[in-house]
């Protein structure tokens, strides 16, 4: 046998490569790794790896001096973090991050000049049930104007209007937050680090060149990605404490000279920052509003003032950018026995803590809903503006009108948590992710699950369609996960007729699929009436129909991936299609860029930053 | 930040109990309830089926692999069931055994004093020990400023550091000291489940809830059967945990069978052995089924294996009692199994004996569960042989592993195949070897969500903490091996509803004292209000106050004054700073007087101190009172109670008695015998026991009645391993891997 001194049992510095805390503020880095095991290979081609840009991990902040402690046991709960994840906004006018992924041909609409105003899309779902039995079974693209039936969040309630009149006097001028963030002398930012000559790099950003924020640890940093110095922030915020968990830009009110970037921390705070101006406001201040952490913010679409925060105790808020916090305190309403009854069924309701529809509209939050207890991962926005995908730590997925503020659908995972969750462009699926290990697609209209994606070695983090590769029939979705491994899915709207698929759902059809799908069906005139009359009516929804169990495995069809590679050395966490590539970022700062296929020649050293932002700019050469 | 308010809390609580000497907060070695202690302050009487107790586990040395194991054993709920009702006894039997019998002998040497003046060892008893004037003789009396430089100080005098706390538990107690065995009052033979049931017994009649158990007897028969725990060195709880249950199984079988014998005997002569606690109904004995260990973690994989000579398939099913899984860098546990079931190649060294075409043979094998295990125990082998090193190296890959679970690696005609699995034992591994390092375990408890159990050492965690330990490069402290039991979707739902709500719950409180603590720091912020500072700590007060039954008496007034004097005093030293035209005399009187009025300040602060102090002991003690007597009011009542129900039911009385002991803080007699009232008899059916075979036959034997769950579950499964094989396998039937396995050597 071996006599090998015992070590003490809790050595003082960690085994292999114990987090040496560092102490000194770095510089990113850029580096560009090549060699076949840097490209992606797919049935389109090969996709090659760009760079890798690592963002630095900035030192903890002096009040907050590592307590280093030797104990792995330590049950002291370090506060909620998240890898970098990233928010991207190309200045140029062009269509909102959700509606502008339609199909192969909208690439080139991204970069007329189309004005924003007008969405793609919508495919309507269960809301307007008659419109979709004609569309889903041939696919026939609905016109791009139908999106304009949604009605936008809070139009009826004139409390909200008031506000939004006075905006429509001055269009041209945005407004900005109150105070300066180089001058605050708050305590919850620690430092800002503007580039030294971030003017003249303003100045020369190309209109059509690629802006990005992205969060590090307790800093979060502004980014040309264009710019051939893309290394160099143009601004690095440090927090003291707090670290910024999510963030999103407006695109809606996006300008040459103005952009509206929300973060949501870890301290359940949000800031709204404007990085041309440097001026910033903070939101839910002290969780005044709601004090978990927030996990995943995004603007309403087509708002310039709204946006939605999702809070770790199942809480979904709206704010306005613009308005004062004020101590909330659940608002009980002219309807409140209908709310008494949504609580009875408990599981099938949201509950309306604030209605949009609430005349008390002075201060925030506009709305507040909640839809359990558990912390909610992600949500996402439907490209028709109506619908919100939310997911949750406890393994459930709903969909839920909020423009009506009433829960539609509510899934399980196969097991384990979700994490992540998005839209197809054309709104007709949803994907989501999670600790399954699982990419389960999702159809809206036939309320079911389509299919599950089973590849990835973890938990799955991120999932993206890819517009540029989606027409009516055929998907393309990405993913990444745990596993540091980005996997392509092709799903098509014919794989559903497979034999397999098909042959299983017969087999037991009883309780199975076909019949669902016939009574999601007839069901979606009855919904339609119902959304027709008023919010009361919501009570109807029986749980059956709006709970939907587990579907076991041997009902579903299995879908392969069609690409699965490593692409860091660390787990991932972010994942982005952009017209000329993908963008993959990790748990520890690294963003990497992977080039599309050429098309012709390929000569794979050609993309450098420069002809990147050129060929971003000349849409489809 | 929260901990400095938990603790301010659990000072000021009325619950606390520090009563006999006025409270000195600042002592460093001031009685204050661990975390566990103020977990458990609203538990009510001691249930008689164990699930409320949480004892500590004393280590005599590396044994900690032993602890941790037992711990999650333990907490399997129907294993802590079946261990203790495994020979079935009648009530009054069991009832009498005490008087003939030194039985339950529950040790309680180191700590006489204690035993004596206060009987009723709840969490109040025990604090009175770990009070520094008796509890720490052994400990050089360390000195506030030591304590609070770790540098300076060895790791035990951090009062943070583990060491630190299991040797308070340690000193606390009680002590449990299993150096005594029963196995005869149960008519088995002495083995480790004997030894097993005697400490999960002592557990459950114990009236504390807290305490450490001394496994001696238990290490003593382990050791001595196997010679590879003899040493003192470093072991795997995965192979221990093999051993147990391994061992269990055969004492079971083993005991039923010469059971049966022994009965056929006794009725034969008309006499029987052991009398006083042998059934000697045939029935029950019958009733106890021998396989339950079986039907919890018995699962059945079928390897399939195909012959690429003769492209002949052939099937061979396997019973396993736990899974052990190869990890991958950056994988989750859904994977790993995933991974095990995947296609194997069977070549060069590893061929196949093929029985159709005959002579080894290239083959490719994979493993499907078949039947799912009640009780899935996972084992990832972190621990891996290297050529290169010629040794065991740890693997610290990061495999990640959900709260539930299901199996993707099941055969297509598995029953259940969607079965729902929770996650709720994790016994860790920190080290960076295989050789070394130290196991604690994390266990979801019944109704007290999420402990660490640490040896002596039992304290609640978050559930978030579980996810600590998915390993990573800079992970000391790695999962290593996993339980999760079934469950159903129903049971899940309703327990994340709970969760969520106390989390809630746990929330409002939480920003209740961060508003109050966060707002002066964070209000310079923004637009700063300086009042703000003021405001809140004296709303603060206030509510101290508030509960105060006499509070608007004396020590307010000072207190008030004071705040007046402050203001008084203010306003001077702002003219000063303004005008300078004041002579420096002035200027040092008011210095003068400043610093006199500073010190009538202080003194008069020192004196409010002391008496808010005095007040809140004496608060303290009349809650203490209050307490006690609704205390007594309500034992009393209940006695009453009892006393009628007595009459019919004979069984409750042993109730009654540990109420009144409760109560009253005596009581000569142990509640050992509690759980016995409800006699395993009902909970079985009488199944017909294949007692048909008999002893010698003991390959055969051992297959059969292993699997009585696949009798009942359907005769769907195909038969077992063929005899002559399973004689083979006798000793490890179950530590299954893969052939490829590495690591068991």
């Amino acid at each position: 046998m071996f006599v090998l001194p015992p070590p003490p049992r809790y050595p003082a510095a960690g085994y292999p490569g114990a987090p040496g805390t560092q102490l000194i503020e770095t510089n990113n880095t850029l580096t560009h790794p090549t060699g076949p095991e840097n490209q992606l290979v797919v049935g389109e081609g090969t996709y090659v790896l760009r760079d890798d840009l690592h963002l630095a991990t900035p030192p903890p902040h002096p009040s907050e001096a590592p307590v280093h402690n030797p104990n792995p046991l330590a049950t002291t709960i370090s506060p909620p973090s998240a890898g970098t994840k990233l928010s991207l906004v190309v200045l140029a006018p062009r269509l909102q991050s959700n509606s502008r992924l339609y199909r192969l041909d909208t690439s080139t609409s991204t970069r007329s000049q189309v004005p924003p105003s007008i969405q793609e899309s919508p495919h309507e779902s269960t809301s307007q049930a008659s419109d979709s039995g004609s569309h889903s079974a041939n696919g026939i693209a609905p016109t791009p104007l139908e999106g304009l039936h949604a009605p936008a969040f809070g139009s009826q309630n004139p409390s909200l209007a008031v506000l939004n009149g006075k905006d429509t006097k001055d269009p041209l001028k945005k407004r900005k937050p109150k105070s300066n963030i180089v001058k605050s002398n708050s305590s919850f930012v620690s430092r800002v680090i503007p580039h030294e000559a971030l003017s003249k790099r303003l100045q020369e950003h190309n209109p059509n060149g690629l802006y990005a924020f992205a969060n590090v640890n307790r800093a979060l940093q502004w980014l040309d990605l264009t710019s051939p110095t893309k290394e160099e922030h143009l601004t690095k915020i440090l927090f003291t404490k707090a670290h910024a968990l999510c963030h999103d830009v407006n695109h809606i009110s996006k300008a040459p000279n103005h952009i509206d970037f929300v973060m949501g921390f870890s301290t359940g705070d949000v800031i709204w920052y404007e990085p041309m101006s440097q001026k910033y406001v903070r939101i839910n201040k002290n969780g005044v509003i709601n004090g978990s952490a927030v996990s995943d913010i995004r603007w309403l679409p087509n708002s310039e003032n709204l946006f939605l925060a999702v809070h770790m105790d199942g809480s979904l808020v709206v704010y306005d950018k613009e308005k004062e916090d004020a101590l909330f305190v659940a608002e009980n309403q002219a309807e409140s026995g209908d709310l008494a009854a949504h609580e009875k069924e408990k599981k099938a309701a949201l509950t309306v803590k604030k209605s949009v529809n609430s005349k008390n509209q002075k201060t925030n939050p506009v709305a507040y809903w909640k839809v359990s207890n558990s912390k909610i991962n992600a949500f996402a926005f439907s490209p028709d503006c109506r619908h919100i995908a939310v997911v949750s730590e406890d393994g459930s997925f709903r969909i839920i009108d909020f423009l009506k503020e009433q829960l539609l659908h509510q899934y399980m995972s196969y097991y384990g948590g979700m994490l992540c969750v998005c839209w197809s462009p054309d709104g007709r699926y949803i994907v989501t992710g999670g600790q399954d290990d699982l990419v389960s697609i999702w159809s809206l209209e036939d309320s079911m699950l389509v299919a599950r994606c089973q590849g990835h070695n973890s938990w799955v983090t991120a999932v993206q369609f890819d517009p540029w590769r989606c027409d009516e029939r055929n998907y393309r979705i990405g993913s990444v996960g745990e596993d540091c491994r980005l996997l392509l899915w092709d799903f098509s709207v014919g794989m559903l007729h497979r034999p397999r698929a098909a042959s299983v759902r017969q087999r037991n059809s009883v309780t199975s699929a076909t019949l669902k799908m016939q009574r999601s069906r007839t069901e979606g005139s009855t919904t339609r009436l119902r959304s027709n009359s008023n919010l009361t009516s919501g009570s109807v929804l029986d749980e059956e129909e709006v709970v939907h169990p587990v579907e076991p495995r041997a009902r579903t069809a299995m879908l392969p991936p069609v690409m699965a590679k490593t692409v860091d050395e660390h787990p991932l966490c972010w994942l982005g299609f952009e017209e000329d590539c993908i963008i993959t970022s990790c748990n520890s700062g690294h963003i990497r860029t992977w080039d599309r296929p050429k098309e012709g020649a390929g000569s794979d050293d050609a993309p450098s930053t420069t002809s990147a932002s050129a060929s971003a700019g000349a849409s489809n050469a | 930040m929260t901990s400095f308010f938990g603790r301010l809390k659990s000072g000021t609580s009325p619950a606390s109990p520090a009563s006999s000497n006025p409270p000195a907060k600042k002592d460093p070695h001031a009685p204050q309830l661990t975390p566990l202690e103020k977990l458990l302050a609203d538990a009510g009487p001691i249930r008689g089926d164990g699930s409320d107790k949480f004892f500590g586990f004393e280590n005599f040395g590396s044994t900690c692999y032993c602890n941790s194991i037992i711990q999650c054993l333990y907490y399997s709920v129907p294993f802590r069931e079946q261990v203790i009702h495994f020979p079935s006894r009648s009530p009054p039997e069991a009832l009498e055994r005490p008087a003939n019998a030194p039985l339950p002998r529950l040790n309680t040497d180191l700590m006489p004093t204690a035993n004596g003046q206060n009987s009723a060892l709840s969490p109040k008893g025990r604090n009175s020990v770990s009070s520094p004037s008796t509890a720490s003789p052994r400990k050089p009396v360390t000195t506030p400023g030591g304590a609070v430089n770790p540098q300076a100080t060895k790791p035990e005098d951090n009062k943070d550091s583990p060491e630190y706390k299991k040797k308070q538990a340690l000193a606390a107690g009680p002590v449990l000291t299993m150096d005594y065995e029963n196995s005869k009052a149960y008519g088995m033979s002495e083995s480790l489940f004997t030894s097993l049931k005697d400490i999960f017994e002592a557990i459950i009649a114990h009236r504390s809830h807290i305490g450490v158990v001394s496994p001696h007897k238990f290490l003593e028969i382990l050791r001595r059967e196997n010679e590879m725990f003899r040493t003192a060195m470093h072991q795997d709880a995965h192979e221990f945990l093999n051993l147990l249950l391994n061992e269990v199984v055969e004492n079971v079988e083993h005991f039923s069978k010469s059971r049966i014998q022994e009965i056929g005997h006794s009725e034969a002569n008309g006499l029987t052995v052991n009398s006083g606690v042998v059934v000697p109904d045939r029935t029950s004995t019958m009733s106890s089924t021998t396989g339950w260990v079986h039907e919890l973690f018995e699962g059945t994989l079928t390897s399939e294996t195909r012959c690429l000579t003769c492209e002949n398939t052939s099937q061979r099913d396997e019973a396993f009692l736990d899974l052990s899984v190869d990890l991958d860098q950056h994988s989750s546990v859904t994977s790993c199994l995933r991974k095990f079931s995947e296609e194997e190649m069977l070549c060069e060294r590893n061929k196949f004996h093929c029985d159709n075409c005959g002579g080894l043979q290239e083959a490719e094998k994979r493993m499907k569960i078949k039947r799912l295990p009640k009780i899935l125990a996972l084992h990832l082998k972190r621990f891996k042989y290297t050529e290169d090193l010629q040794r065991l190296q740890k693997l610290f890959h990061r495999v990640v592993y959900p709260y539930y679970l299901r199996l993707f690696n099941t055969t297509d005609d598995a029953e259940d195949p969607d079965r729902l699995y929770e996650l709720y034992a994790v016994v860790v591994h920190i080290g960076g070897g295989p050789y070394h390092g130290h196991y604690v375990s994390i266990i979801k408890t019944q109704d007290r969500g999420w402990l660490l159990f640490d040896d002596e050492l039992v304290e609640p965690v978050d559930k978030a903490y579980v996810r600590n330990f998915f390993g990573g490069a800079n992970a000391l402290a790695c999962a290593y091996v996993l339980f999760y039991q079934e469950t159903t979707e129903e049971a899940m739902q309703r327990e994340l509803e709970d969760e969520g709500l106390a989390a809630a719950k746990q929330a409002t409180e939480a920003t209740a004292e961060t508003v109050t603590v966060t707002t002066p720091k964070a209000n310079g912020v923004v637009n700063g209000h300086p009042l703000m500072h003021s405001t809140t700590p004296i709303a603060e007060q206030d509510n101290h106050f508030a509960s105060l039954s006499h509070a608007p008496t004396a020590p307010l007034l000072p207190h008030e004054h004071n705040s007046l004097d402050h203001i008084a005093t203010s306003i001077p030293i702002l003219g000063t700073r303004k005008s300078n035209l004041q002579s420096k005399k002035e200027k040092a009187e008011r210095a003068k007087e400043e610093k006199e009025r500073k010190a009538q300040e202080k003194e008069l602060e020192k004196q409010a101190k002391q008496k808010r102090k005095e007040m809140e002991t004496q608060r303290r003690e009349n809650y203490r009172r209050q307490e006690e007597e609704l205390r007594q009011a309500l034992a009393a009542s209940r006695l009453t109670a009892n006393e009628e129900n007595k009459k019919r039911y004979e069984g409750t009385g042993v109730d009654h008695e540990k109420e009144a002991e409760k109560a009253n803080g005596f009581g000569s007699k142990t509640g050992l015998s509690r759980f016995r009232h409800s006699s395993m008899s009902l909970r079985h059916k009488p199944k017909f026991w294949p007692g048909g075979k008999d002893k010698h036959d003991e390959s055969g034997e051992h297959d059969t009645p292993s699997i009585p769950g696949v009798d009942t579950e359907g005769g769907s499964a195909t038969p077992l391993a063929t005899p002559d094989k399973a004689e083979k396998e006798k000793k490890n039937r179950f530590s299954l891997g893969r052939k490829k396995s590495t690591f068991h050597l």
